[in-house]
């Protein structure tokens, strides 16, 4: 995504001067991360909180500055917000989450390699994978490696240091990576985003 | 771990080791490859909400008719790498410095003025140039405290004939810039208010000068710094209300204020010369 960058940069400029087709363009090309972004935040109701955050996006394109990176970031943080806003309407309810027995079986077993099992890796499991992160690491993970933004922009969208994101994101992805490596060996139970192990 | 970092080898290539099923850590992938191939598979589920995206757009389109595209941008909505936001910050400061400077320059411009002119000017050859005796000799005469203070606002009165100066060279030299020093024309074009303004002001400056500066400007050899100088060095007290004034009118009603001091200067010049 981030090969975009440029496209995307181009697109949001001539959306700021009014053009609605460049609009939908930066709409194709930042939905996808922003979505799977959400999703590791909210589960399935990200598609109404994308929603939200895309009306809010639509509204304040005038009042954004930067590149095809900086659009990712500013468009990350308003939607993290519309995630934050959604928790919090439900009472910071932990989800219960989508990791049922089912996913876990759908994952290859242990004698497969790792690429296979990751190329394999449905996107539902890989997002509960992630939601059963400690709630910085998953935002971490996700920022970093789906919407692809460097440490700095990171750590912008989440109000942290840049070193914090990148321990969070590092932790995160080792987690992940052990976690692979174990699938169908432990079962450690449902996971849920905000839950720290 | 160390080792597939080494090896960098295609992902698909890589096979577990088998003793490594259990273990999990010694397996772990490559970060890159693993951000990647998380990467993919959180991508892959997605699919084109055409809906999603025609409500954005509308919501685009009514905020750009609406006017709401104008707004300001926010410190959180300036995302532009830090070097273009200290950038932007730092033309922010140049632009008051560069006010500054502006200022400070006149003044500085101005004493330059005085410096050069009073080397050559009659009274020098009677008393210390005040501007190198101020700071070496405090107290050997009385004319030596004048002197300090003169040193310190030495220069004022000249900007009224300074223009006046710049306007007949500016009608000698027809208006062509070269001739005039960047700055002094600037200040010219600033005080005319717009470089199209310049031969109708400086006509009017010309006209309204006093006699006694044309007068003096003409005599002592055409040179409007002679002219300048003699009324510089007999300035006394009052040509630092003057030079402040001066250096704070660069807006431009310092034109009528400066040519009111050199009207007060030269006339008080004349008791003081002899």
């Amino acid at each position: 995504m981030r090969a975009h960058d440029g496209e995307l940069g181009a697109a949001v400029a001539r959306a700021q001067e009014g053009d609605e087709a460049a609009f939908a363009v930066a709409y194709r090309l930042v939905q996808p991360a922003l979505l799977g972004f959400l999703r590791g935040l909210v589960g399935e109701d990200a598609e109404d909180v994308a929603s939200d955050a895309w009306l809010e996006i639509a509204r304040d394109l005038g009042r954004f500055k930067g590149d095809g990176a900086g659009f990712r970031g500013w468009t990350a943080t308003i939607a993290r917000h519309r995630a934050l806003d959604h928790l919090r309407r439900q009472k910071v309810r932990p989800r219960a989450s989508a990791l049922d027995q089912d996913v876990l079986l759908d994952l290859p077993g242990p004698q497969s390699t790792y690429d296979q099992a990751l190329e394999s890796i449905s996107t539902e499991a890989a997002l509960d994978l992630v939601r059963g992160l400690p709630r910085d690491q998953a935002e971490a993970v996700l920022l970093r490696v789906v919407v692809g933004l460097d440490a700095p922009a990171a750590a912008r969208v989440l109000g942290k240091r840049p070193g914090a994101v990148r321990t969070a994101a590092y932790r995160g992805l080792k987690r992940l990576a052990k976690q692979l490596g174990v699938q169908g060996v432990t079962d450690d139970g449902p996971r849920t985003l905000g839950e720290s192990k | 771990m160390g080792e597939q970092r080494s090896g960098g080898g295609s992902p698909g290539r890589r096979r577990a080791h088998p003793d490594g099923v259990t273990a999990g850590p010694a397996l772990v992938l490559d970060d890159a490859e693993l951000e990647a191939l998380l990467s993919a598979a959180v991508l892959r589920g997605h699919h084109r909400d055409a809906d999603g995206e025609q409500r954005a757009v509308a919501a685009f389109v009514a905020a750009r008719d609406a006017g709401a595209h104008k707004a300001r941008t926010r410190r959180r909505d300036d995302w532009r790498p830090r070097a273009h936001r200290r950038l932007a910050l730092s033309l922010r400061t140049t632009i008051s410095l560069f006010l500054a400077s502006l200022t400070l320059g006149g003044v500085a411009f101005a004493a330059i003025g005085t410096a050069g002119s009073s080397d050559d000017s009659a009274d020098d050859k009677d008393r210390p140039t005040p501007s190198h005796s101020a700071p070496g000799r405090p107290a050997t005469e009385p004319s030596a405290a004048t002197s300090g203070t003169a040193s310190d606002r030495p220069n004022h009165p000249a900007e009224a004939k300074d223009i006046e100066a710049k306007c007949r060279a500016y009608d000698q030299v027809g208006g062509h810039g070269k001739a005039l020093d960047a700055t002094a024309w600037q200040r010219l074009v600033e005080a005319a208010g717009g470089a199209d303004k310049v031969a109708a002001y400086c006509a009017e400056r010309l006209a309204t000068a006093p006699a006694a500066a044309t007068a003096r400007a003409t005599a002592s050899g055409g040179n409007g710094n002679g002219g300048e100088s003699g009324a510089d060095n007999s300035s006394g007290a009052d040509n630092g209300s003057g030079a402040e004034t001066g250096s704070g009118a660069e807006t431009g009603n310092g034109g009528t204020g400066q040519g009111e001091g050199g009207d007060g200067n030269s006339s008080k010049g004349a008791p003081k010369k002899d």
